[in-house]
């Protein structure tokens, strides 16, 4: 078992990935291995791992410009493959983003907001396919016009707000617009087979912020119109 | 789907995939035969089988109503880190008597034969002291778990780690092989290799090495089955449906022969 752990310590070092100086390989036990060919195991099984997060982040990583070979080496070396799943290596990378971001914030200042939004896409697509998610899914029929008695929010949408309007970029227009600097509340959700990222008004994030949970419509006397726009757009979840 | 005899299908998809993906491969069922095949077993690892993965592969088995379950012999993973990517064993007895042991409970607990798929791989263990062929004989042999012989792999192999592919197929027991893959890969290079490396990458034509190397197993063994890998370029149907000609003017060839 030492071995094995030792040998996949090694395989996921930028050592053998890179050829970084390091001490991993002067361990005894990886003694007569070749290295040669461990660095062909460590490089084909990193570059799997990273095809399956540029996947996630394709927008992301085509911002990245002459940082990109810099970015992805740091990130070998912070954060080793756990978890076999493309969301969950999405995830580590991401949180590797942002905690790089604090520090040294990216030349593009609206990045930050492109690769949040790109997350919470994977995380609402893969939502939105869950078994849950496939059995309560519309089915187009007129609803019943009897009023729900509780409401929340939509499992299958993403809220976040992003600094800059980054929507153009998602909307294929990027290149010939640069983002304007602005506090923009999104939802992000699955609708008809798409993704759709649009913008909410501020009171409307806010009241589906708070439906985290089931609250009896009631409570909320001067929100009928609105809880009904919102249902209809698939915003909210709706129970008698 | 008229061109396809049946279909394998990655039980991890089933396992991990998402509804609708498990949708469309349970819409297979009845259709066509499905082969059961594993990817997250990770059987070599020094540790405990996981059961609970284990008890969900068995009952997609049984909803696939597969005639088998095969897995690669190799590990993938160990606690707190994850490769997701096929690592050879060391080829000793020790190595095999350990995964004998679990064989046996991947047994107890599939409800269908076990076969054990031999992986390409870039680097052996420095204290290997057995063949491949050895090794596989000796595990199949004592755990009763039938060869997944992938016929691209030994032609990667062979041609990476200077070995007879030939005589491997002469070593193996007769009785081993119930099923076979094909695949084709390429061939990367690096700074620090003399020559380019074959890598199983599912994504071209089966080389004609590699397609002599099945005509010659066939004339060995008699396998139930023969699946085509195919998971990148897939696009390329033209070419999917080519290889699945040469591979049935190979079997075809051989069984007027005998």
């Amino acid at each position: 078992m030492d071995r094995q752990t030792r040998l996949l310590e090694y395989l996921t070092s930028g050592e053998a990935i890179f050829g970084d100086v390091g001490s991993r390989s002067r361990n005894p036990l990886l003694q007569g291995f070749d290295r040669a060919l461990l660095h062909i195991e460590a490089r084909f099984s990193h570059e799997k791992r990273m095809e399956k997060i540029a996947a996630v982040f394709p927008k992301t990583f085509a911002l990245f410009g002459d940082d990109r070979d810099a970015i992805v080496r740091e990130f070998v070396h912070a954060c080793p493959p756990v978890d076999i799943s493309r969301l969950e290596n999405a995830r580590q990378f991401y949180n590797f983003l942002i905690s790089r971001w604090e520090n040294r914030p990216p030349a593009l200042r609206y990045l930050p907001d492109v690769t949040t939004c790109e997350l919470a896409v994977a995380q609402v697509r893969i939502g939105a396919d869950s078994p849950l998610a496939v059995a309560k899914r519309p089915t187009h029929k007129r609803p019943a016009r009897n009023r729900p008695s509780e409401i929340r929010r939509s499992p299958l949408i993403a809220l976040l707000h992003t600094r800059f309007d980054v929507r153009p970029i998602f909307e294929g227009k990027w290149g010939d617009i640069s983002p304007i600097e602005r506090v923009v509340p999104l939802a992000i959700c699955f609708r008809g087979g798409e993704i759709g990222i649009f913008e909410l008004a501020p009171e409307v994030f806010d009241l589906l912020a708070a439906l985290d949970t089931w609250v009896a419509v009631d409570e909320l006397p001067n929100a009928k119109g609105l809880i009904a726009d919102l249902g209809e757009a698939g915003l909210l979840e709706e129970r008698r | 789907m008229k061109c396809f005899d049946l279909l394998e299908v990655t039980i991890d998809h089933c396992i991990y995939g998402s509804a609708t993906q498990r949708a469309e491969i349970f819409d297979f069922v009845g259709r066509i035969p499905i082969n059961a095949h594993g990817i997250g077993l990770s059987i070599g690892t020094d540790v405990p089988l996981d059961l609970a993965y284990l008890d969900q592969v068995a009952a997609i088995v049984e909803q696939l109503h597969a005639p088998t379950y095969s897995e690669h012999l190799a590990f993938t993973r160990v606690p707190g880190r994850d490769l997701a990517n096929l690592l050879p064993l060391p080829k000793t007895v020790a190595a095999a008597e350990s995964i004998i042991a679990k064989v046996r409970t991947v047994q107890s607990r599939i409800g269908v034969p076990f076969l054990l798929e031999n992986i390409s791989y870039a680097f052996e263990w420095p204290d290997s002291n057995l063949s491949d062929a050895d090794f596989l004989n000796l595990i199949c042999r004592e755990s009763g778990a039938g060869l997944l012989l992938d016929v691209e792999n030994l032609y990667l192999n062979a041609q990476n780690h200077d070995f007879d592919a030939y005589e491997f197929l002469d070593s193996l027991a007769p009785d081993t092989v119930r099923e076979i893959h094909m695949a084709g890969g390429i061939a990367i290079s690096d700074a620090g290799l003399q020559r380019s490396f074959l890598a199983d990458t599912h994504s071209h034509p089966v080389p004609d090495e590699t397609l002599d190397l099945l005509e010659y197993a066939l004339s060995l063994y008699s396998p139930q089955t023969i699946i085509l890998e195919r998971d990148d370029r897939l696009d390329a149907t033209g070419e999917i449906l080519a290889d699945l000609e040469r591979i049935r003017l190979c079997v075809d060839q051989w069984s007027k022969h005998v």
